[in-house]
């Protein structure tokens, strides 16, 4: 009997528990990045608004290259090799986090090859064609990005983005939202893990949710939310609660952020500008 | 159907960026949370909801694949499009900003073509148009189905716009278009049934959640909502169009013939081209971008993005005289 | 002066009434156990004291105050409410934001705010969690967490709402350790009779809405017909004692 179990949930495994492994997996995913984030090191206590500008900037300039201008992006890649590796963070791990996203990202030019035939270069033979030149730049404008946007979530967490964003004057209560779907994000992340595992125990051999369970499945969980809400609010009440958040910044590091933030951008601006009149 | 910063050059993505920013500047006036303090934990926890929803799977019958649910549409069904957008933008930003998910500097683009589709096509147009006399549940999956088609349509040629705009990749139109637009089509059916299917259970359980549920509005529309009926109108038979080109084998050989025999390339590589691209920078629509610019389908998407940029432009100026003349009347 | 005042209090859910004509007073450091099978009204009775229920018939006075729109804020700076469900409490990202966020909100001083949370904390033994994110605490971690949000505005009366659910036999005596160091004057709504045993000097019994019996613990939690006539059954260590001298 318990054998039979055993090897029932062996196969159930493999069959169904997709969303369940989807969900455990973005969870994972976001305690990875918290813990980075959290880490006491020079680019993680640098000002999330250096960081954020820095970040901005950089994959500006990035997708403002010349589809065939191949060398001068090639450049660019040094200032992600620099901060991984002064930074400490491990490119393996973030093309495995990023992989799908990677994926995505370096699969948009593959068409251009077949359609762009113009002749660029002929090596022993062998033709380089402008399609060629322009997917692999194009590949390059999307990993580079991509790499970047990681470079900024593992270095800097949610409150600290938040406090970059309340720097640049956004509304205060769109921050509050944003800082509520964080908190509440796992909660209910967990939550739907839960149901779809009680839904896949009583449905084995299922991909998803049945079409008769849709709005049921789902609405239960919105209906649950809605009163979570209702509970948080009333909390928020208890405790004096005005409308916003109060963000707070404990590290204060202004001189290097100041440095990083300008020289990275003068850097990038310049080089910019060099590659420009240099043909 | 989320960018990533590759497909965008950085004029089109300024320009999203404006447009998503004057949408929501205008949507942060309207639902006036510094009163109503009560909707902000509300609309944290749908936020929430969503990203949580959106990992469930539902299954197709009769298909091996799964949908999923339909965020913009389901918010603002229960926030109202305003309080549903500013959520959107929420759940955005930290898709981006969390997961990568969507690009930093796409993130405008995204903005546009997810959340404000979703909330005011969908939601303010749509929705309200079919509850304004009443809500039942046939209404209910007729809003759901059709705004969700009619947003994901909008929202994925958006997406082809905005990517032929940065002239990122060599497709023609008729074929970018021709993928993108039937492929949203069934999407958008199964996630209009999924997000129906939601709405009714709420319907059924506690349907004063509903937006629009108690609120009869009669009367004609309002200014904004002509406003946004005229630009969905303007769109939807841009996405029309483009549908009828991309059915048209000849439009299409005869575009990647063009596509394939063409020369322009020489021109690279000298100073005019450095030149150019500081027009670029400055022009919404890189000369580049539209091979065949000269032939029926380059002016036909030329014709379309003028449109698309004419409607924009209106309802910005709209919103910004409105506001001025509140203002004046304060 | 009484520090909490009910008279003929009376409230309704819609058409559904969920309290009638309830009447008790407090006054200070006592701990009062409040009792009584599911849905008799117990939490009801807690949010209208902490106004979050406004619509009630009848009269409540807090610390002299009468519960009034224009004294609600006092009121709950001088009250403090732990809800059952800690998740939906605790709302900000770590421990320490969390429970720094109540007299953030009072507009203390950045220096002062420090001192009182790292005070609550302290209090609740749980220093060591204040930069650790609130989803990564255990059941136990987030409800000393959701007390100490609390006890960083020193309040006069703390209210709990069923503390000890769904915490293990461990926690639960390290809650009750805790709850018997805090200062001020505790209102315990719970079921769990044997903690209201271990913790609290008077309780009060409610059935459908009503109180039934209002006197010292030690008293009331011993009368097993009392409580099996209400759905409520003999603490354990009570109903322990009373088969060894059975036995005898």
């Amino acid at each position: 009997m318990y054998c039979n179990l055993y090897l029932y949930k062996e196969h159930k495994e493999e069959e169904s528990e997709v969303a369940v492994g989807k969900i455990r997996e973005a969870i994972y995913g976001i305690h990875h990045m918290d813990e980075t984030a959290s880490k006491d090191r020079w680019m993680q206590n640098l000002h999330p608004l250096a960081k954020l500008l820095t970040a901005f900037v950089y994959i500006f300039v990035v997708v403002s290259f010349d589809k065939y201008d191949l060398p001068g992006l090639a450049v660019m890649g040094l200032y992600l090799f620099v901060l991984f590796f002064f930074g400490k963070f491990s490119l393996f791990r973030a093309v495995r986090q990023m992989k799908v996203i990677l994926a995505v990202s370096a699969a948009v030019g593959i068409a251009n090859p077949f359609l762009d035939h113009s002749v660029w270069m002929e090596a022993g033979g062998f033709v380089i064609t402008g399609g060629m030149i322009s997917m692999i730049t194009l590949m390059l404008k999307g990993i580079y990005a991509v790499l970047e946007s990681y470079l900024l979530i593992v270095s800097t967490s949610i409150e600290e983005i938040c406090y970059a964003l309340q720097c640049l004057k956004i509304p205060k209560t769109f921050i509050t939202v944003i800082l509520l779907i964080y908190r509440y994000m796992i909660v209910l992340l967990k939550e739907a893990e839960r149901i779809m595992l009680a839904y896949e125990m009583r449905a084995p051999g299922q991909k998803g949710v049945h079409w008769k369970a849709w709005g049921s499945l789902a609405g239960q969980l919105l209906l649950r939310s809605i009163d979570r809400a209702q509970i948080v609010y009333e909390s928020m009440m208890l405790r004096g609660y005005d409308g916003t958040f109060r963000l707070i910044r404990k590290k204060e590091n202004t001189a290097q952020s100041l440095v990083y933030g300008i020289g990275w951008i003068l850097i990038f601006l310049l080089y910019r500008c060099f590659c420009e009149y240099l043909r | 159907m989320h960018m990533a910063d590759a497909l965008v050059a950085p004029a089109v993505a300024g320009t999203m960026y404006v447009c998503s920013a004057a949408a929501m500047t205008y949507s942060i006036k309207k639902v006036h949370l510094e009163v109503d303090t009560k909707k902000i934990p509300v609309m944290g926890v749908m936020g929430a909801f969503v990203f949580a929803a959106q990992m469930i799977n539902f299954t197709i019958p009769g298909t091996g694949s799964s949908g999923h649910l339909c965020g913009g549409m389901m918010l603002s069904a229960i926030l109202g499009p305003f309080a549903g957008f500013l959520t959107m933008i929420g759940v955005l930003l930290v898709q981006c900003l969390l997961f990568a998910d969507g690009g930093l500097l796409a993130l405008g683009a995204n903005i546009w073509n997810m959340a404000f589709y979703g909330c005011f096509i969908g939601g303010m147009v749509i929705w309200r148009m079919i509850m304004k006399n009443g809500m039942s549940k046939k209404k209910i999956m007729a809003a759901s189905v059709l705004g969700c088609i009619l947003t994901l349509q909008l929202g994925a040629f958006s997406v082809t716009l905005e990517t032929l705009a940065s002239g990122i990749t060599e497709l023609p139109f008729a074929v970018f278009a021709g993928t993108m637009q039937p492929i949203h089509l069934a999407i958008g059916l199964v996630e209009g049934l999924i997000t129906s299917a939601v709405l009714c259970f709420i319907y059924d359980a506690r349907p004063e959640l509903l937006w629009m549920y108690q609120k009869k509005e009669r009367g004609k529309l309002s200014y904004k909502g002509t406003v946004g009926a005229l630009a969905c109108a303007a769109l939807a038979v841009g996405g029309l169009l483009s549908l009828a080109a991309s059915s048209n084998p000849d439009g299409l050989e005869w575009s990647m013939e063009k596509v394939s025999g063409t020369t322009e390339l020489s021109a690279s590589g000298t100073i005019h081209q450095a030149a150019q691209k500081i027009q670029e920078l400055t022009a919404f629509l890189p000369d580049y971008s539209f091979k065949g610019s000269e032939g029926a389908v380059g002016t036909s998407v030329s014709g379309i993005v003028g449109a698309v940029i004419v409607a924009a432009l209106c309802i910005v100026i709209c919103i910004c005289i409105r506001n001025i003349r509140k203002k004046k009347v304060k | 002066m009484q520090t909490i005042e009910i008279s003929h209090l009376s409230f309704a859910y819609g058409d559904e009434p969920v309290l009638s004509d309830v009447c008790f007073q407090a006054e200070g450091e006592e701990t009062i156990g409040i009792i009584g099978a599911n849905g008799v009204g117990k939490s009801t009775l807690l949010k209208i004291i902490v106004g979050i229920l406004p619509e009630y018939q009848g009269s409540l006075k807090i610390c002299g105050m009468e519960a009034e729109r224009k004294n609600l804020a006092q009121i709950r700076e001088k009250t403090g409410y732990v809800f059952q469900d800690s998740e939906s409490q605790l709302f900000m990202s770590n421990v320490y934001e969390d429970v720094a966020f109540a007299p953030r909100n009072y507009g203390y001083p950045e220096e002062e705010v420090r001192r009182r949370t790292e005070r609550a904390l302290d209090m609740v033994h749980i220093k060591d969690l204040q930069e650790k994110q609130i989803y990564r605490l255990s059941g136990g971690q987030k409800k000393l967490a959701s007390i100490a949000t609390i006890l960083s505005t020193n309040p006069e009366i703390i209210l709990l709402d069923e503390p000890s659910v769904a915490l293990d036999p461990k926690n639960r005596r390290n809650l009750i350790r805790i709850l018997k160091e805090l200062p001020g004057m505790k209102i315990i709504a719970s079921h769990d009779l044997d903690m209201v045993w271990d913790t609290c000097s008077r309780t009060i019994l409610m059935s459908d809405g009503r109180i039934i019996a209002d006197g010292n613990t030690k008293e009331l939690l011993t009368k097993q017909d009392l409580l099996e006539a209400h759905g409520l059954e003999l603490p354990m260590f009570v109903a322990g004692q009373q088969s060894m001298q059975q036995k005898k």
